[in-house]
C-alpha cells in the first residue's frame, strides 16, 4: 500500500478512535448537564470545522459565520413552528438554504480584499439580526410533540442528541480530511500562501473560494439547525450574534488552523471550561464565558498563533530529527524521462510575440510600445537597469496587469484579456521573485500545486509533480523534506519545479538567480540549460549579468519602459545605448573622448 | 568620521553584504556604485539602522552606531535621503521640511537652514503648501534632499537619488548635490547605480558587486577602469 | 395639516436629529480614523472604548457623584471630557503590552495570520472588555440623566434635543481641537508622519513605536469622549460596543480610510442616514440601513469620499 493510503488509513483510525472514546465517555457520564455540554462541544466543533473550511484553509478570514448558522437554525425552526415540518427534513433544508446564502454572499464579497472582506462578513449577520428582530422572531420556542417525538427528533434522553451531533461532527471531519488531501485543499492552501502565484500556477482561485464558501456555509447551517433543536429556544442574538461568529473562529484558532483536528481540540478544551465556569460562577460573574473566550484568543495569538495542534506537532517533529514527514510521495513510477514536453511547432519559429505592448500607471509609462519576439527553443533574457519595467512586462504577459495597448500572441492565440490561470493553462509557467513556500509542508506538496492545471486526476498530478522534481534534481530524499529547512538554492529549485510541473512550453523566470553564491549559481544554471535543451523555451529577467551573458541566446534591453536594444549578448553589451542606460551618459561621453 | 569594518548582512537566506569595509572622512564626498543587486541599498539600510548586520563594526565619530536606535541616529547628525524618496505624501512640502527639522540641531538652526534650502531648490518654495504626494518625481527627490538638509546634519547620505527619474532631471539633482558639498562643506555618502554621475564629483569611490567591495579608489582611477564596466555588463 | 406638511416637518426633524447625532458620531469615527490611519488594521475593540467612555462619564457624574458639584449642566460635559484622558491611558497600556507585540517587525510569522493577527487579537480584547464590563458594571441599562436629556429647544417647528445639541457642539469643539493639534503641534505632526510613512519617519528621528502608542491611546480617548456625550441622550449597557463597531467602520470607510477629516464627515453622514432612514423604514431597522449603506460603499467606492487612492497593505 502506498505511503499516502497508509497515512489516510491512520487518520481514519484516529477519527474512529475519537468517536468510540467520545461515545463511551458520553454514556458513562450521568449528569444531564454534562451530557448537554458534550453535545455542545460537538456542535461548536462542527462550527469550527465550518470556519476552518473557508478561513482556515484559504486565509479569507470571516467574522460572520453566524449568518449561515442562523440561517440554518431559523430555516429548521420556521419550517417546524410555522409549517410543522419535522427537523429531520428541516435541518437538511437548512443546509440547502445555508449553501444558497453562501453563494449569494460569496459572489459580491469575494471581490473584496483583506480587511474589507472581513468587515463585510461581519456586517451580514448583524444586519440579519436586526431584520429577524424586526420580523418578530424575538424568541421562538420549539413546540413539544408528545405523540410522536422521535418523528420530530425530540428525545427525552439527551445522549441521543449527542450521538446525532457526533455523527455530524464525524461527517464534517471526514469531509475536511478529504478536502485537505485533494487538489481542492491544496489549491486553497496555495491561495492562502500566495494568491498571485497560485493564479499563475493555473489555479482558478475564484472557483475554489466559492466552493469553500459553499461547503463551509452548509456545515455551519447544519450546526445551527442542530443547535436550535437541542436548545429548544431560538433568539436572534444566539443565532446571529457576534459571540457565535467569534466562537466559530476561536475554536479553530485555538485548536489549530488549517487542520480538521484543530476545531475539535479547541472546542473540546474551551467549551467545557467556559460552560462549567458559567454554571459555577455565572451568577456572581456574569459574562465569564466571554472573558474566557476572549482571553483564550489573546493568549493563543501571542503565544502560538497557529493553534495548539501545530505547536505540538512542531515539537514532535523536532524531536524526530530528519525523519520524513507523513510522506505523500508515491512509489517511483515507471514514467520517467519520457514525455517532457508538449507537441511543439518547429523550433526556430517565434513562440511568443509581443506587439506594441504598453502599460501606464497614472501618467507614468511603465511599459512603452514594446515589441519582442521570443523564438522557440531559445533562452531569451530581458535585461535593463532598475526600474526599467521588466517585472511590469512580465506581469502584463502573465495576465496580472491588463495591457493598455498592444497584442500578445502565444502559439497563435491572443493572450491579452485572459486571466493568469488561463494563461498558465495554455502552457506558460512562471516563477516569482519572492519565493513563498508552505513552510510546514514537504517539497513535494509544494510542487504538486502546480501540477493540477495539467492533470485531470489527482493521481496524474502526483506523477507530474514527481517528474518535475526529478528534472530539477530534488527527487529522492529532498522531496520529503519540510520546506521550512531548505536553503535558498533548494527553494529556488522547488519554485522551478512547481512551474515545470504542468509541462509548459514557455517558462518565465523572474530573478531566479538573485543573491546566490557562485557554486549555487552554477548548479541552477546547469539545470536551466538542461530544461532548455529538453525543449522548454525560457524567458528570464535577471540582474546577475555575469550569469546572463553565459546563459542567454538573445537579449532584449529595456530602459524607462522602452526597448532600446535587441540581439545576441556579445553584441548588445557593446551597444552604446545599452552602456549608456546602465552606466550613464557621462561614462559614454568619457569613453568616446578617451577612444578618440 | 564614518567607519565601516567587515560588515556582513544576511537576510532571507541571502548574503546581501560580505565583509564590506568603507571609510568616509569629514568633508569628503564618497560614492558607492554597483549594479543592481550588488548590495548598495543594504549598505545604506545597515547604516541607517533599518537592517541589522550579522557581523562587523560601524562607528560614527568614534561611537558605535550599532548600539544606537535608528530614530536616534538622526539626532547624531546623520541625515538619510532614502531610496524612492519616501516623502510624507499626505503632508505639505513645508510640513515635510518641518519634519526634517525634528532633530535638536534642525530646530535650533531652522531660521538659517530654510532659506538655504529654498535657495538651492526654488521649486520647493513655490510649492510650499502643496501636498508632497502630488509633486513630480524630480520635485519629490529635491524635497527629500531638502528634508535631509533641514536636520542640520554633519553627514548626508543619499540612496539612489536617480532612480526612476528622467536623465535631465538626474543631471539637475546631481548638480545640486555637488553644490551642497562645495558651498556647505557637507560630508556626503552617495549610493548610486549610475556610475559616471556618482563618480564625477566624488573624492573617493567604492564599487560593490554581489555584496563585496571589488574596487576602490579616487574618481580618476575608477572612471577609466574596465573592471567597473564588467561589473555592470558582465563582459 | 396636510400630509405633505407633515412629511416636511418629519423630514426636517429627522434631518435635524441626524445632524446632531451625526456630529457626535463624527467625533467617534475620528477616533477610529486615527487608529486606522496608524495601524491600518481593523480594531474590533473600538466600540468597547466608547462603552468605557460612557461608563467613566456615568460614574464620574452620577455613579460616584464626583462631579456633581459642577451642576447638572456642566457636570456631564466635564465628565465626558474627562473620560478622554482616562480611556487614553487604558488604550495606551493595551497597545503597549498587547497590541504592539503583534505589529510591525515583531509579527510572529505564521502560516495563517500575517496581518490578521492584529484583527483577531483585538477581537479577543473586545470580548474581554465587553464581558469584563458586564462583570464590573452589571447588565442593567444606564444613562446619564440630566434635565437636558428630556428637554428640547424649539426652532421654527423643529425640536432640538438639548442634550444632543450640547453634545453636538462639544463634539465639533473637540474635533476642531484635534485638527489643530494634528496640524499645528510638533507632536501632532510627528504622529501624522509616523502614520504616513513609518520608514521615513524613523529616518527623521521620530520614535515610531512611541508614536503608535500615543496615536492608539488618542484614538481611544477621542471615541470615549464621544461615548460620554452620547451617554446623556441614550441608555447603554456593556454590550453596546458591538452595535457601534459597524456604525463606526461605516463612517470611516465612507469618509475614506486614512483621512481623519473624512472620518468626521463619514460619521456625520452615517448619523444622517440612521435618522433619516426612520422616514421610510421601521425604527428597529435603522441600523440595518447603515449596514446596507456600508456594504454599498465597500462594493462600489471603497475609497470613500476623501480616501487616498493608494492603500498601503
Amino acid at each position: 500500500m502506498s505511503a499516502q493510503r497508509r497515512s489516510l488509513m491512520w487518520q481514519y483510525i484516529a477519527i474512529g478512535v475519537f468517536a468510540v472514546v467520545y461515545l463511551l465517555v458520553g454514556f458513562v457520564v450521568r449528569n444531564s448537564y454534562y451530557q448537554l455540554i458534550m453535545t455542545l462541544v460537538l456542535i461548536w466543533a462542527t462550527m469550527g470545522l465550518s470556519w476552518n473550511m473557508l478561513s482556515g484553509y484559504s486565509g479569507m478570514i470571516s467574522f460572520g459565520h453566524a449568518s449561515f448558522f442562523g440561517i440554518g437554525g431559523y430555516t429548521m425552526t420556521i419550517a417546524f413552528v410555522d409549517f410543522g415540518i419535522t427537523p429531520w427534513i428541516g435541518i437538511p433544508l437548512g443546509v440547502i438554504t445555508g449553501v444558497i446564502s453562501g453563494v449569494i454572499i460569496g459572489v459580491p464579497t469575494f471581490r473584496l480584499r483583506g480587511h474589507y472582506f472581513a468587515l463585510s462578513m461581519l456586517a451580514y449577520p448583524l444586519a440579519l439580526l436586526y431584520v429577524f428582530e424586526w420580523l418578530g422572531y424575538q424568541e421562538v420556542s420549539l413546540p413539544m410533540k408528545r405523540d410522536a417525538p422521535a418523528l420530530y427528533a425530540q428525545f427525552s434522553d439527551p445522549r441521543v442528541y449527542m450521538v446525532l451531533a457526533l455523527g455530524l461532527t464525524i461527517l464534517c471531519m471526514i469531509m475536511s480530511l478529504h478536502v485537505e488531501r485533494s487538489r481542492f485543499g491544496m489549491s486553497l492552501l496555495a491561495i492562502k500562501q500566495n494568491e498571485p502565484a497560485a493564479e499563475a500556477a493555473g489555479i482558478n482561485t475564484l472557483r475554489w473560494k466559492m466552493m469553500a464558501m459553499m461547503v463551509s456555509a452548509g456545515m455551519a447551517a447544519a450546526a445551527g439547525g442542530l443547535y436550535a433543536l437541542v436548545l429548544l429556544v431560538v433568539t436572534p442574538q444566539t443565532m446571529f450574534g457576534v459571540l457565535t461568529s467569534a466562537q466559530a473562529l476561536i475554536f479553530a484558532l485555538f485548536g489549530g488552523v488549517g487542520t480538521f483536528w484543530g476545531p475539535v481540540i479547541g472546542a473540546a478544551i474551551l467549551v467545557p471550561l467556559a460552560e462549567t465556569l458559567h454554571a459555577e460562577l455565572g451568577h456572581i460573574i456574569p459574562g465569564i464565558q466571554g472573558v474566557v473566550y476572549g482571553s483564550a484568543i489573546i493568549i493563543i495569538i501571542l503565544l502560538a498563533p497557529d493553534g495548539i495542534y501545530w505547536r505540538i506537532r512542531d515539537r514532535l517533529m523536532q524531536r524526530r530529527l530528519g525523519a520524513p514527514a507523513p510522506s505523500l510521495v508515491p512509489e517511483p513510477i515507471a514514467a520517467r524521462g519520457a514525455d517532457t514536453g508538449r507537441a511543439r511547432s518547429s523550433p526556430g519559429q517565434p513562440l511568443l510575440r509581443l506587439d506594441g505592448v504598453s502599460r501606464a500607471f497614472g501618467g507614468l509609462k511603465a511599459v512603452d510600445d514594446v515589441s519582442i519576439s521570443v523564438v522557440e527553443g531559445l533562452v531569451h533574457g530581458i535585461i535593463g537597469p532598475n526600474g526599467a519595467g521588466k517585472t511590469t512586462l512580465f506581469n502584463v504577459v502573465n495576465g496580472f496587469l491588463a495591457a493598455g495597448a498592444g497584442h500578445i500572441d502565444f502559439a497563435g492565440a491572443e493572450l491579452v484579456g485572459l486571466k493568469p490561470h488561463e494563461i498558465c493553462r495554455r502552457g506558460i509557467g512562471r516563477t516569482f521573485q519572492v519565493v513563498r513556500a508552505f513552510p510546514r509542508m514537504t517539497v513535494f506538496q509544494n510542487v504538486i500545486v502546480g501540477s493540477y492545471v495539467g492533470a485531470a486526476t489527482d493521481a496524474e498530478a502526483e506523477r507530474l509533480a514527481f517528474a518535475a522534481l526529478e528534472r530539477v534534481g530534488l527527487a529522492d530524499q529532498q522531496a520529503n523534506a519540510i520546506a521550512r529547512g531548505l536553503t535558498m538554492k533548494q527553494l529556488r529549485l522547488m519554485e522551478l519545479a512547481r512551474a515545470l510541473a504542468p509541462r509548459p512550453r514557455l517558462l518565465m523566470l523572474d530573478e531566479i538567480l538573485a543573491g546566490l553564491g557562485h557554486d549555487e549559481l552554477e548548479d541552477i544554471l546547469r539545470i536551466i540549460r538542461q530544461v532548455n535543451r529538453e525543449g522548454v523555451t525560457i524567458v528570464i529577467i535577471e540582474h546577475t549579468m555575469q550569469a546572463m551573458v553565459k546563459l542567454a541566446d538573445h537579449f532584449s534591453v529595456l530602459d524607462h519602459g522602452k526597448l532600446i536594444a535587441s540581439g545576441p549578448p556579445a553584441e548588445v553589451v557593446r551597444n552604446p545605448a545599452v552602456i549608456e542606460a546602465y552606466l550613464g551618459k557621462k561614462w559614454m561621453d568619457r569613453a568616446k573622448n578617451t577612444v578618440a | 568620521m564614518l567607519k565601516i569594518r567587515s560588515l556582513s548582512v544576511a537576510y532571507g537566506g541571502l548574503q546581501a553584504l560580505s565583509e564590506v569595509s568603507l571609510d568616509v572622512e569629514r568633508g569628503q564626498f564618497v560614492a558607492v556604485v554597483g549594479p543592481n543587486g550588488a548590495g548598495k541599498s543594504t549598505l545604506f539600510k545597515a547604516i541607517s539602522g533599518t537592517v541589522t548586520p550579522s557581523s562587523g563594526a560601524l562607528t560614527y565619530n568614534g561611537r558605535d552606531l550599532l548600539s544606537v536606535a535608528p530614530a536616534e541616529r538622526a539626532q547624531l547628525g546623520i541625515a538619510h535621503v532614502p531610496e524612492g524618496r519616501q516623502v510624507f505624501a499626505s503632508m505639505t512640502v513645508m510640513e515635510n521640511l518641518e519634519m526634517g527639522a525634528y532633530t535638536r540641531n534642525g530646530r535650533a538652526r531652522w531660521r538659517e537652514l530654510l532659506p538655504t534650502i529654498f535657495a538651492l531648490f526654488p521649486v520647493l518654495a513655490e510649492r510650499r503648501d502643496q501636498l508632497a504626494g502630488t509633486l513630480s518625481g524630480g520635485e519629490q527627490q529635491m524635497l527629500a534632499i531638502g528634508r535631509g538638509l533641514a536636520s542640520g546634519p554633519e553627514l548626508l547620505m543619499l540612496d539612489e537619488p536617480s532612480m526612476g527619474l528622467a536623465p535631465t532631471i538626474v543631471d539637475a539633482i546631481f548638480e545640486r548635490i555637488q553644490q551642497v558639498h562645495r558651498d556647505h562643506r557637507l560630508t556626503i555618502l552617495l549610493v548610486e547605480q549610475r556610475v559616471a554621475e556618482a563618480l564625477e564629483s566624488c573624492d573617493r569611490g567604492y564599487v560593490l558587486e554581489t555584496g563585496r567591495v571589488v574596487l576602490q579608489g579616487s574618481h580618476d582611477t575608477l572612471m577609466s577602469d574596465a573592471r567597473v564596466r564588467r561589473a555592470y555588463l558582465g563582459m | 395639516m396636510t400630509d405633505l406638511q407633515w412629511f416636511f416637518i418629519n423630514f426636517f426633524q429627522a434631518l435635524a436629529a441626524g445632524l446632531l447625532v451625526g456630529g457626535i458620531y463624527g467625533l467617534m469615527c475620528v477616533g477610529l480614523g486615527i487608529i486606522f490611519g496608524v495601524m491600518r488594521v481593523v480594531n474590533f475593540a473600538h466600540g468597547d472604548f466608547m462603552m468605557l467612555g460612557m461608563y467613566v462619564a456615568y460614574y464620574l457624574f452620577t455613579g460616584f457623584g464626583v462631579l456633581l458639584f459642577l451642576g447638572p449642566y456642566a457636570g456631564p460635559i466635564v465628565a465626558a471630557a474627562l473620560a478622554g484622558p482616562i480611556v487614553f491611558v487604558i488604550g495606551w497600556l493595551l497597545h503597549r503590552y498587547l497590541i504592539a507585540r503583534v505589529t510591525g517587525t515583531r509579527v510572529v510569522s505564521a502560516e495563517a495570520e500575517g496581518h490578521y493577527t492584529q484583527i483577531i487579537l483585538t477581537l479577543g480584547i473586545a470580548l474581554v472588555l465587553e464581558n469584563g464590563g458586564l462583570i464590573l458594571f452589571g447588565s442593567k441599562p444606564l444613562s446619564v440623566q440630566t434635565p437636558m436629556s428630556r428637554e428640547s429647544w424649539e426652532v421654527a417647528f423643529i425640536f432640538f434635543n438639548q442634550a444632543r445639541t450640547v453634545g453636538f457642539v462639544i463634539s465639533i469643539a473637540f474635533a476642531i481641537g484635534l485638527y489643530l493639534f494634528l496640524s499645528r503641534t510638533n507632536l501632532g505632526k510627528a504622529l501624522r508622519a509616523a502614520a504616513d510613512n513609518p520608514i521615513a519617519a524613523a529616518y527623521v528621528g521620530v520614535d515610531v513605536d512611541r508614536s503608535h502608542g500615543i496615536a492608539f491611546g488618542l484614538g481611544c480617548g477621542i471615541t470615549a469622549i464621544a461615548g460620554g456625550l452620547i451617554a446623556s441622550s441614550q441608555s447603554f449597557q456593556p454590550y453596546i460596543g458591538f452595535d457601534f463597531v459597524i456604525v463606526m467602520y461605516a463612517g470611516v470607510v465612507l469618509g475614506g480610510m486614512g483621512s481623519i477629516l473624512g472620518a468626521f464627515w463619514g460619521g456625520l453622514t452615517i448619523g444622517l442616514v440612521q435618522q433619516m432612514s426612520t422616514l421610510i423604514l421601521p425604527y428597529q431597522l435603522q441600523n440595518t440601513a447603515i449596514f446596507v449603506v456600508f456594504l454599498l460603499i465597500i462594493f462600489f467606492r471603497p475609497r470613500g469620499m476623501f480616501g487616498r487612492v493608494w492603500e498601503r497593505t
